[in-house]
């Protein structure tokens, strides 16, 4: 790779996207930042600097404790998306050869299908008088509706687990696409057996895909607070929900943007670890 | 290296039933008269005739359209100098600067909503429509540019070296090469960009006042319960976009043998 620098006319080329850069990235950033560190009285904001807010961040456990399980949660998604979506795609690239392009389309489909309707559908499965009470009901196994289903941690990880397997899906299925295939061949003829081929030659060349499978569902499951609200109940309260309320209710801007900028910190740290242990190109985004 | 694979193949099965039963459900409660689905008992269009009733709900489709038309408009222009600038313009720190314009799709939606508001805030801007389409630019443009530029690096320099070497100007060469050649990827990158603000909903909460998209808009209803009228929409919601993912699939000819190996481009 040979590394060049262009002439500087050509740099005319970048300043529509770097203006872009500044204007709805960098600066607002900036502005979180400096407001991180105002303090609110009521409702006015004190613009005298102040470290209260990182201080009470690091002192109170109770935004260590939901940051902890939040984490947690999102750790469990991640997993389950893989288990979920590593199989499948798994499956497209290897094992099938008709319907291939329909099954591959119908597994990125769920991608781009509405967030708020998913969330809608989950709702109507789970809830007090959703679709599994009515059919337990009906079939008489229960005379009471099960109210274990919805509004806690156990709703919020299966709605986030279905957001998130198409995410994990594309990655992996990139990484196990860009396995030459005489590698198997090669595998065979010196006698490994199927499940040897996976464990030495597959599960080693997709990792990549996987650790950006992961990060991508790690990171959607850290920050998501609208899932939360709608299926986490009280016990569902997430990270994403304690800034959210910043905004709302709780009318503490300086400290809302604390906590964003701490969430902000921790994304953009796991999302560097990707570029150094995960595939380098995410592919979900491209052609 | 074929195997048979029927576990695998029921597993995967189940995977699909779990992927598609919830809009199957989205689906059926909008026709049901009753809001139950067992004893479903006929079939209704009377929640979709009370959505045209709501006007409230109507305006708000179309702002919905109207923000995302704009934002996929902006996004392209933004979006296609980005990825001119990042293929064909070498400096250091280039790898930075991709993942910084990124970002706003990678990182989660509240960090984008939360900056956003606190600087339009700061800066005295009024939550209105263009606080939103702002927003909405935000995450749309990275999109777009990511398609373009990956269409670009793949097309590699030649086509417009042999354009230069025949007489062409930079004007013409992009009008007669690069652009003809781009092409499929902006439609697909504008349709991709549509559907993905039409749903939007994380970043547009912050930054909603009284002027409502319909994703907003439908949160609000949601706060009295599941109506079969939020049914109804869902269902439309869900069919404009399976139609607007087929175009995009054919535009940009995304498909399983996609992300077989390649031979790399030059450039």
């Amino acid at each position: 790779m040979k590394r060049r620098i262009s002439k500087p006319g050509e740099f005319i080329k970048g300043v529509p996207i770097a203006v872009w850069l500044l204007a709805l990235v960098a600066i607002p950033l900036i502005f979180t930042f400096i407001m991180s560190f105002y303090s609110s009285s009521g409702l006015v904001i004190d613009r005298t600097l102040t470290l209260k807010n990182y201080k009470l961040f690091f002192t109170d456990p109770l935004y260590a404790r939901i940051l902890f399980k939040t984490i947690r949660l999102a750790v469990a998604i991640s997993m389950l998306s893989i288990a979920a979506a590593f199989p499948l795609a798994y499956m497209v690239s290897f094992k099938v050869r008709r319907g291939r392009n329909l099954l591959f389309m119908l597994c990125i489909i769920p991608l781009w299908v509405s967030y708020l309707v998913r969330i809608i559908a989950w709702r109507t499965i789970l809830g007090n008088r959703g679709v599994i009470n009515s059919a337990l009901m009906a079939l008489g196994l229960i005379k009471e509706p099960l109210t274990f289903f919805l509004y806690n941690q156990f709703a919020i990880a299966i709605t986030l687990t279905y957001i998130c397997i198409p995410f994990v899906f594309i990655p992996v299925y990139t990484a196990l696409e860009k396995i030459p295939r005489n590698l198997l061949d090669a595998a065979n003829d010196l006698g490994a057996n199927e499940l040897r081929t996976f464990y030495n030659v597959i599960l080693p060349l997709g990792l990549p895909g996987l650790v950006t499978g992961f990060i991508f569902s790690f990171i959607i499951a850290l920050g998501d607070y609208i899932i939360p609200l709608q299926l986490g109940g009280t016990q569902g309260i997430m990270f994403g929900n304690l800034v959210w309320s910043q905004f709302g209710f709780a009318f503490n801007w300086p400290l809302g943007a604390a906590l964003g900028f701490i969430l902000f910190i921790i994304a953009v740290a796991i999302l560097g670890l990707t570029s150094k242990f995960g595939s380098t190109e995410g592919g979900f985004l491209g052609e | 290296m074929r195997g048979r694979g029927t576990g695998l193949k029921i597993y995967g099965t189940l995977i699909f039933v779990f992927l598609y039963f919830p809009m199957v459900i989205v689906l059926l409660f909008s026709f049901s008269p009753t809001r139950t689905i067992v004893g479903l008992s006929g079939l209704t269009l009377k929640w979709y005739q009370e959505l045209f009733q709501d006007p409230r709900l109507l305006i708000a489709f179309w702002h919905t359209v109207m923000v995302g038309l704009c934002a996929v408009a902006i996004a392209t222009v933004f979006g296609t100098a980005g990825a001119f600038f990042v293929t064909r313009v070498e400096f250091p720190g280039k790898g930075v600067f991709r993942a910084l314009v990124m970002l706003p799709f990678l990182l989660p939606g509240i960090i984008m909503g939360v900056t956003l508001l606190i600087f339009f805030r700061n800066l005295n801007v009024h939550l209105s429509m263009f606080t939103i389409l702002m927003g909405h630019v935000s995450f749309t443009t990275p999109l777009v540019m990511f398609q373009v530029s990956s269409r670009l690096s793949r097309m590699g320099p030649t086509y417009r070296w042999a354009a230069m070497d025949l007489g062409a100007n930079p004007v013409q060469t992009f009008w007669h090469v690069t652009l003809p050649m781009i092409r499929t990827a902006l439609i697909g990158a504008g349709l991709l960009a549509f559907t993905v603000s039409f749903d939007e909903i994380v970043i547009s909460y912050f930054l909603t006042g009284t002027w409502m998209t319909l994703p907003v808009y439908i949160y609000g209803m949601m706060r009295f319960g599941l109506s079969p009228k939020v049914y109804a929409i869902s269902t439309i919601i869900l069919i404009l976009s399976l139609v607007l993912i087929t175009f995009m699939a054919r535009y940009t000819g995304r498909s399983a043998d996609t992300y077989r190996v390649r031979k790399r481009d030059a450039g």
